[in-house]
């Protein structure tokens, strides 16, 4: 396994390099959040002593080496401080999803055996005091926002700072303690434990070393030679691991900002304020800010309209070719800089991109017109592929270099091999150690030889010698006349269309592909309101004639263009229906980073597959839904089944064995 | 019963004060129309008090001769110990009584924090030669009332839409900006007038919340009016009860619940 | 550079500086509008009030001269001293903030929420009465107007463009005065309105009345401060209109031309009243100067109206006024 025996830098783990940033970028900002209006900010020095306080203000506690220290909440400066105090402390942080159900954070907080918790506010309070009787090691619980806690039961219930300023009372007696406990730390200890949410079975602990965060962090780090300068605003879930390696680990290896949004809602006008250098979002927020821009220019007047297509025409021929560097000639380059001046610098700086110099997505494919939009601003926008298991990288995209179509190539470190059956498998030393208390699966994805099944099947792309992902490996199925099914490829197609939300093709094993789709609201309504169609519900403007005409005339232009690639014209979409709700976490049809699960859809909604493959024109059907509050309510609806054409094609001929 | 003077402390151990405003046998006319007829009852601080009753039971006359929109004919109010004369709304307002709206009343074109700025106008003091000679005591000023009007509008969770017009803002989001403009006076008595009308069932759980944490955290004293006897039920910590402009009822939730004349007046009259 | 377009440029220039007395006239509407809702009808003859006043305390006037000679049968005229012209000017100030005071006191305390024609029909009133006023307080005759602002040509604009196109522009030097007037009045209304506490209360009056009072503004408060804004820049119009083309009952007048730069500019918006004053003031010399020719002149007289008639055909709203909408 190819690992380096030694620490980076002589840097074992990410205590060590606060203490390294601490020294060398003292005064430099290390976090900054937006907290009452006005951006308040801690310098790496300000970072070191607050994070300090909270370690010490731990061994008052009594967290002992080997804890598993809860930190649930939205990005905040006290969350990563709590990270990285529990690191010093020798106990293990595990960042959860804060938005989780109650049962399913009571499953991981009972898998790890976590004694303690650092939670945002009074609502995570409730829901761990709920599920606090079926945890045998849970014991304390610090609280960072005071707001409504006053009447609670204080005994195993603390206040963050109130914790901090125990610590610094205490430094004498613990500082020696503290000093002992973080020297100990080296590159094989336990950095992070960061749950999968796995798209099917329950979430698995994916136990990452030092040596996988720093190793990851810094080769991927001088691949796009971030340095202390860079900006990033940390707005994606902390128990993500992107979040971990962007907002730690890169973060503490180069010694750049982590800027938090002053709540989730803000984080737009946020984004705008703070102009990071080096961003990261999935395919799913930049076609949201698109669908943004695009209806905004609607409602524009006609001389700005007019500009603004004149000059993305404009943009979209040249745009991409001068971003990679490529010979342009002097009245385009003119032109693209009068474009600058008047449309793309204004709007890249309305999209708080107007500063990024590294941007990448990640996690879905993201449709080719989005990425060349941005990309055709000037936006150096980029593609990777990874997963927990890899400390996030495992395939980046080089500068000029850039694909839609593809992930990269292999991240520096890293090799990749492809199975027989098209999966890829992949070893370096981000490489994670072991599933927490799962040896059955940590055997099954990770071979003696360090090599580890991504679950997903592609290939290297001929052209560019860079990695091409089709679709989950075990959802690459056969139809029944033996044609592969790659479900992901098409629903992808199918999303990038701004009216569609979500969709969900079915066709395994059977003649024929068929599909739900989900309108987006946002599009569709804005669509609707312009063309004078009222609707009073969600439900009404899905089951619209017009709306389903679109989504038709979006279905055969699929359909069309899966004709032209002989391995997937026929996974072309025969019928399909438009769906009465929303594909929702809550309702469990989707994962809480939005993947649809297929298992759960095709039997929840088990009546309208079968009405796909009956021939019955539509089908009156009745849902349980939960609202946000918990209660669950039902909805019914009769909806259409529609015929969508299909291009004729030549079936590629099957093996007869 | 209670004792006038002293304070009680409530189920959840909230310490209620003395008595801060007293109305005193108010009888309010319009014309013929008889719309309050000698009613009394007090208001303790840092208590929830709400005046419920049927529609057209003169719930909302009685709010607006509490800040001063309507004068009685007859009666006294009496506040912080002392007998208080007719006056304009505004002078009400600067006693420190603020109060909303039941059908919303913001400065629609003005953004949500130029709104809740105007609810610090008791507490700025300098004139308009003031700020204009000494600047720096007035941006000062500014300043820290600023800083009051961002930790209200972070309790009420709207920081999203600080810079935002209100004429654009969805009905839920005006109603909570109408409450961070009447907080951001601190009020020793806040008025809500039908805070929950119109809402639907997640917004109201949203603003009995909010409600109930800005007494718990400012112990703010409320009075509020309001039809839907669920909500204030849960709410409050005393009810009085009007009907057809008398009082039929004054007490404790529970009290109030089992009162015969109350539970009549409830069934006996039509109400959605 | 070809002769006709020389010219047309100085009737540019001289059209912008005709626009910037226009854009002053409705600034003072849009002020009263956005603070109360009431269309005043009045503002012009306050500037011409405003300049009366002044003039009549410069020159030592005796106030209703011709009423107490008539009554008593005396001969007074002056009280034979001379006011130095800022002094003057305060004291005007003072008149007009006394004039707000009264107006609000005894017309529009008592037509709180009434509906906007019968407020603007009391501001019609108040204007005959003012002008009615103003003659009997001050007399009737054509004053002439000098607080001392420089006038006539400027030769440097004169020599600079001669040397240029070997053509010298005309420009007056009130002209340029009154420009860099306004634009400080714009910049200071902007930062009241925007920055400081009473403006803000102002807005919020201007928005709802009864939300105003419940945080505690006084609306009679309120309410002489903006008429004693809109005195006040009256007044400033006044002085300058004044100094131009002396203190007539034709000063009056000049409100009739805001109306049109209103409907482009819309009533609601500042910056409307001063783009909208500036296109008029230009569109109707170079339409003079293009078009008035061929057609026998005088266009003057009605261009700015047609043009206002044209927009509100295609965007009542003006160009910058709150979008009217219709919801169905």
């Amino acid at each position: 396994m190819a690992q380096s025996p030694q620490a980076a830098g002589g840097f074992a783990s990410i205590p060590a390099l606060l203490q390294r940033n601490a020294s060398a970028f003292g005064s430099k900002a290390a976090y900054r959040e937006k907290e009452y209006g006005i951006w308040q900010s801690w310098s790496w020095s300000d970072t070191e002593k607050e994070i300090e306080a909270l370690a010490l203000g731990f061994l008052n506690l009594g967290v002992n080496e080997g804890d598993f220290i809860a930190v649930i909440g939205r990005n905040r400066p006290y969350f990563y401080w709590a990270i990285v105090a529990a690191q010093s402390v020798g106990a293990i942080p595990v960042p959860l999803y804060q938005d989780s159900a109650a049962e399913e954070m009571a499953y991981v907080m009972e898998h790890c055996g976590a004694r303690f918790a650092v939670v945002e506010d009074q609502e995570q309070v409730d829901k761990l005091i709920e599920i606090q009787d079926g945890l045998h090691q849970f014991e304390h619980m610090i609280y960072i926002d005071p707001r409504g806690m006053r009447k609670y039961d204080h005994h195993k219930l603390h206040q963050f700072s109130h914790v901090q300023e125990q610590g610094r009372a205490a430094h004498e007696e613990f500082i020696g303690d503290l000093k002992a406990r973080r020297e100990k730390l080296d590159y094989s200890s336990i950095c992070v434990m960061l749950y999968t949410s796995g798209t099917t079975g329950r979430p698995k602990g994916v136990v990452l070393s030092n040596r996988n965060i720093i190793e990851a962090s810094k080769s991927s780090s001088e691949f796009d030679t971030l340095g202390p300068g860079e900006e990033v605003l940390a707005y994606l879930p902390m128990a993500w691991v992107g979040d971990f390696i962007f907002s730690i680990g890169q973060a503490y290896w180069t010694g750049f900002c982590v800027n938090c949004p002053e709540n989730a809602d803000t984080m737009m006008h946020d984004l705008r304020e703070i102009g990071p250098t080096y961003y990261f979002a999935p395919p799913r927020v930049f076609e949201n800010q698109l669908t943004n821009v695009m209806i905004r220019m609607e409602d524009a007047g006609r001389f700005k309209q007019w500009l603004f297509h004149k000059f993305m025409a404009h943009a979209r021929k040249v745009g991409p070719a001068i971003l990679d560097g490529q010979p342009v000639g002097f009245m385009d380059k003119l032109k693209y800089g009068l474009g600058n001046l008047l449309v793309y610098g204004p709007l890249k700086d309305t999209l708080g991109l107007g500063r990024v110099r590294v941007g990448y997505t990640a996690g879905e494919a993201i449709g080719p017109e989005i990425f060349d939009f941005y990309r055709s601003l000037g936006i150096n926008l980029k593609q990777l592929y990874g997963q927990t298991e890899a400390s996030v990288f495992i395939t980046l995209q080089p500068d000029g270099g850039v694909r839609s179509d593809t992930v990269g190539v292999p991240a520096p470190g890293v090799e990749i091999k492809i199975a027989d059956n098209g999966e890829v498998f992949y070893r370096s030393p981000g490489t994670f150690e072991y599933y927490y208390k799962n040896e059955e699966s940590t055997k099954s994805t990770k071979d003696e030889e360090g090599w580890v099944a991504t679950g997903d099947a592609g290939f290297f792309d001929d052209e560019t010698g860079q990695l091409r992902i089709i679709d989950r490996a075990k959802d690459v199925g056969k139809m029944a006349d033996g044609a592969m099914f790659a479900p992901k490829y098409v629903e992808n197609k199918l999303k990038f269309f701004p009216n569609i939300l979500e969709a969900v093709l079915f066709g395994n094993q059977r003649e024929e592909c068929t599909a739900f789709i989900n309108i987006d609201l946002n599009a569709v309504g804005n669509w609707a309101e312009r063309n004078n169609i009222g609707y009073a519900s969600y439900q009404e403007l899905a089951g619209h004639p017009k709306v389903l005409e679109t989504i038709k005339s979006h279905v055969e232009d699929v359909n069309r263009s899966l004709a032209d690639d002989p391995m997937l014209a026929h996974c072309q979409v025969h019928r399909f229906l438009v769906l009465h709700k929303e594909l929702d976490a809550d309702d469990g049809e989707m994962t809480r980073t939005r993947k649809v699960r297929r298992g759960v859809i095709s039997e929840k909604f088990e009546d309208l597959l079968g009405a796909l493959y009956d021939g019955s024109d539509e089908i009156y059907t009745t849902t349980e839904v939960t609202y946000e509050d918990g209660r669950k309510g039902s909805i019914s609806a009769t909806l259409k089944i529609v015929d969508a054409a299909v291009s004729p094609v030549e079936r590629a001929k099957v093996a007869a064995e | 019963m209670l004792d006038a003077s002293e304070g009680y402390t409530t189920e959840d151990g909230r310490k209620i004060g003395g008595v801060v405003m007293e109305m005193k046998n108010i009888t309010l006319r319009f014309g013929g129309v008889v719309a309050i007829q000698d009613i009394s009852f007090d208001i303790r601080e840092g208590e929830i008090r709400a005046i419920i009753g049927p529609n057209g039971a003169g719930k909302s006359s009685m709010l607006n001769v509490i800040s001063g929109f309507y004068n009685p004919q007859e009666g006294e109010v009496w506040y912080k110990g002392a007998k208080r004369p007719p006056m304009k709304p505004y002078e009400v307002a600067r006693q420190g009584i603020a109060r909303t709206f039941q059908n919303i009343a913001l400065f629609e074109g003005m953004s949500v924090l130029d709104n809740v700025m105007t609810g610090r106008i008791r507490q700025m003091k300098a004139g308009m030669l003031a700020q204009a000679i000494w600047k720096g005591k007035a941006e000062r000023e500014e300043v820290e009332n600023r800083e009051v009007v961002e930790k209200i509008i972070d309790f009420l969770e709207i920081q999203h839409i600080r810079k935002t017009p209100v004429g654009r803002l969805p009905y839920g989001l005006k109603k909570r900006v109408e409450l961070a403009r009447a907080l951001a006076a601190e009020p020793s008595i806040l008025l809500l007038d039908e805070p929950m009308a119109g809402m639907n069932v997640e917004e109201k759980e949203d603003m009995s919340r909010f409600v109930l944490d800005v007494n718990d955290e400012f112990g703010t004293t409320i009075a509020l009016i309001e039809h839907d006897m669920g909500v204030v039920m849960d709410l409050s910590d005393r009810v009085v009860v009007m009907d057809y402009g008398k009082k039929i009822g004054d007490g404790t939730p529970d009290e109030v619940r089992n009162n015969q004349a109350v539970i009549d007046a409830y069934l006996g009259v039509a109400h959605d | 550079m070809p002769e006709q377009l020389v010219f047309a440029m100085e009737v540019f220039l001289n059209g912008l500086m005709a626009g910037v007395l226009y854009a002053l006239v409705a600034l003072g509407f849009v002020l009263i509008y956005k603070a109360s809702g009431i269309f005043n009808y009045a503002q012009g003859v306050m500037a011409l009030f405003s300049a009366l006043t002044l003039v009549g305390i410069m020159e030592g006037q005796v106030p209703f001269a011709h009423l107490i000679n008539a009554i008593f049968g005396t001969e007074i005229h002056h009280f034979g001293w001379h006011v130095p012209a800022l002094l003057a000017i305060l004291f005007t100030m003072a008149v007009m903030v006394g004039l707000a005071w009264v107006v609000n006191k005894l017309i529009f305390r008592h037509l709180v929420n009434q509906e906007p024609i019968i407020l603007f029909m009391a501001t019609i009133g108040l204007a005959y009465f003012l002008e009615g006023f103003g003659d009997i307080m001050w007399g009737a005759d054509i004053k002439k107007l000098d607080v001392g602002l420089p006038q006539g040509i400027n030769t440097w604009i004169d020599e600079s463009t001669f040397n240029i196109f070997d053509y010298g522009f005309f420009i007056d030097n009130l002209d340029i005065v009154a420009t860099v007037v306004a634009a400080l009045l714009v910049t200071a209304l902007v930062i009241f309105a925007q920055y400081t506490k009473q403006g803000r209360a102002m807005r919020a009056v201007a928005d709802d009345h009864q939300a105003a009072l419940s945080v505690g503004i006084s609306l009679n408060f309120i309410w002489v401060m903006v008429w004693s804004v809109a005195g006040f820049v009256a007044l400033v119009a006044g002085i300058m209109w004044g100094t131009k083309s002396g203190v007539q009952f034709s000063l009056s007048l000049i409100a009739l031309k805001a109306l049109p730069v209103l409907m482009l500019g819309g009533f609601t918006s500042i910056p409307g009243a001063i783009v909208g004053g500036l296109i008029i003031g230009v569109g109707e010399k170079l339409f003079e100067f293009a078009i008035g020719p061929l057609v026998g002149g005088a266009t003057e007289n009605w261009f700015a109206y047609v043009l206002a008639l044209i927009f509100l055909v295609f965007r009542p709203q003006g160009l910058f006024g709150e979008k009217i909408i219709e919801r169905v």
